[in-house]
C-alpha cells in the first residue's frame, strides 16, 4: 500500500490532516475496504493503548450498524442547510414543485403562441407584398411572366403548428385530463385562427394574379 | 488545524448519500461509545446493543447535524440519551461508575465485574489484542513510542507533541504513522491468523 496514503490516513485519524486532503481521503476511505480495515485497526490500537477495560476490542458494532444502514435509503440531498428550518421538508414541497412545473408549462405555451402569431402576421404581410408590387397599373407594359409568384405560405404555417402540436402531445403525457382538454382547445382555437388568417391572406394574391393577367 | 475536520468531511459525505463514510465513523468511535455506554449498563453485550442503536439514531438524524459542534460531541449526547432510555425502559438502576476517574480500587472492582459478563471468545481476543499492542509498543524505538503514547494516551495534538519532543510537526506525524504501522503489522497477524476472527473487527 502507498506509504504516503497510509501516512495521510494516520494523520486524518488524529484530525491532523488539512481539510482539502481530508475531503479526498474521506472519499477514498468510504470505498476502499482495505483502507477502511486499516482505519478500524488504528481505532483498536488507540483503545488498547488507553486500556479501555470492559470494551471488547473485537466489537462487532460496526458490522451490525453497516448491515442495518445498508437496508435504509441513502441521505442524499437531505442535509439541512443553515437557512432551512423546521418547515423545510414539509407537505407543501410537492405542491410547490407542481406549481412551478405548471408555471413553466403555461409560460412555454404563451411563448410558443407569441412565436406563432407574429410569424403568421409577417407571412400575411409577405403574402400581401407581391400583390401590391405586382399589381400593374393600367399603363404598365410589363412582360407577362415577370410578376412575382409568392412562396406558398402553407409550408411555413406548418412549422410552428407542428412545434405546438408536438408540445401539446408531450405536455399531455404529464398533464391532467382537464388541463389537457383546455390546452387542446386553446391549440385548436389558435390553429383555426391561424388558418383563417392565411386563408384571408391568399385572396389578395389571387387577385393580384388575376389583375396581372388581365393586364396582359 | 481546525478541530473535527476529518470527521466533518466524512459526515458531509454521509449527508450526500455515501453510506461507506459512516462505516468509517463507526469504526473510529465504536470503542469509545461502548466505553461511554458502560457507565450505564453492566453487560458489554448490552452496551454494544445500545451503542449500535445510538449509531443508527445518529445516522438517521445526520441530516439535521450542521457541524456546530464536533461530531463526537453530538454522537456522545445521542449515546447518553439512548443509554438512559434503555436503563429506564428496562427498569434498572444506572451504574454510576466512571472508568475515566482516577479511583483504582473502584475501577478494578468494576473491571472485574465487567469481565465476568464477557463472553470467553471476546475476552480471549481482547486480551490477545491488548497484549499484542502493548508488546508492539514496547518494541518501538523510543521516539516512536513516546509520540504514539502522547497521542493515544494523553490525547495531545501534533503541535503539542512537537513542542514536548522539540521537533517539527511533520516529524511527529511521521513518527506516529510509523509507530502505528509497526503495531498494525503485529495486529494483523492476530486478526488474520491468530484466532481466525478477523471478520469480527467490523
Amino acid at each position: 500500500m502507498n506509504e504516503e496514503l497510509d501516512s495521510q490516513l494516520s494523520a486524518m485519524f488524529d484530525d491532523e490532516l488539512p481539510s482539502a486532503e481530508c475531503e479526498l481521503l474521506a472519499r477514498r476511505l468510504s470505498r476502499d475496504e482495505p483502507l477502511k480495515a486499516r482505519w478500524g485497526r488504528y481505532a483498536v490500537i488507540g483503545a488498547a493503548v488507553r486500556a479501555e477495560r470492559g470494551v471488547r476490542l473485537s466489537a462487532r458494532v460496526a458490522g451490525r450498524v453497516s448491515a442495518v444502514i445498508s437496508a435504509e435509503p441513502a441521505l442524499a440531498g437531505t442535509a439541512m442547510s443553515p437557512r432551512s428550518g423546521p418547515f423545510a421538508s414539509r407537505w407543501w414541497r410537492p405542491i410547490a414543485g407542481a406549481a412551478v412545473a405548471a408555471g413553466v408549462a403555461a409560460a412555454s405555451v404563451l411563448w410558443l403562441r407569441s412565436q406563432v402569431l407574429p410569424e403568421s402576421a409577417s407571412l400575411i404581410t409577405q403574402a400581401s407584398i407581391p400583390a401590391t408590387v405586382a399589381a400593374p397599373s393600367p399603363v404598365s407594359t410589363a412582360e407577362p411572366d415577370s410578376y412575382v409568384v409568392p412562396q406558398t405560405p402553407e409550408r411555413r404555417v406548418v412549422v410552428p403548428s407542428t412545434e405546438l402540436a408536438n408540445y401539446v402531445v408531450a405536455h399531455s403525457e404529464f398533464s391532467s385530463p382537464v388541463t389537457r382538454r383546455n390546452l387542446l382547445s386553446a391549440f385548436m382555437a389558435s390553429e383555426s385562427g391561424t388558418a383563417g388568417a392565411f386563408a384571408g391572406s391568399e385572396e389578395p394574391v389571387e387577385d393580384a394574379q388575376d389583375n396581372a393577367k388581365t393586364t396582359q | 488545524m481546525s478541530a473535527d475536520v476529518s470527521d466533518l468531511s466524512l459526515v458531509r459525505r454521509v449527508q450526500r448519500g455515501d453510506k461507506g463514510a459512516f462505516d468509517a465513523l463507526v469504526l473510529k468511535y465504536q470503542h469509545k461509545l461502548i466505553k461511554l455506554v458502560m457507565r450505564y449498563v453492566r453487560n458489554p453485550a448490552e452496551a454494544e446493543d445500545i451503542a449500535q442503536e445510538a449509531f443508527i439514531k445518529a445516522y438517521r438524524a445526520l441530516p439535521q447535524f450542521r457541524g456546530d459542534s464536533a461530531f463526537y460531541t453530538w454522537l456522545y449526547r445521542i449515546a447518553i440519551n439512548t443509554a438512559k432510555n434503555a436503563v429506564v425502559s428496562r427498569d434498572r438502576s444506572p451504574v454510576e461508575y466512571d472508568l475515566d476517574r482516577n479511583n483504582p480500587d473502584e475501577s478494578y472492582d468494576m473491571q472485574a465485574r465487567l469481565k465476568d459478563s464477557e463472553t470467553p471468545e471476546g475476552l480471549v481476543l481482547t486480551d490477545e489484542i491488548r497484549s499484542t499492542v502493548n508488546a508492539a509498543i514496547e518494541a518501538l524505538p523510543e521516539d516512536l513510542r513516546t509520540a504514539i503514547v502522547l497521542r493515544e494516551l494523553e490525547g495531545l495534538s501534533y503541535e503539542e507533541i512537537a513542542a514536548a519532543m522539540d521537533c517539527p510537526v511533520g516529524t511527529v506525524r511521521s513518527r506516529i504513522f510509523r509507530a502505528r504501522e509497526a503495531i498494525d503489522h503485529r495486529l494483523r497477524e492476530v486478526f488474520e491468523g491468530g484466532l481466525g476472527r478477523a471478520e469480527e473487527l467490523g
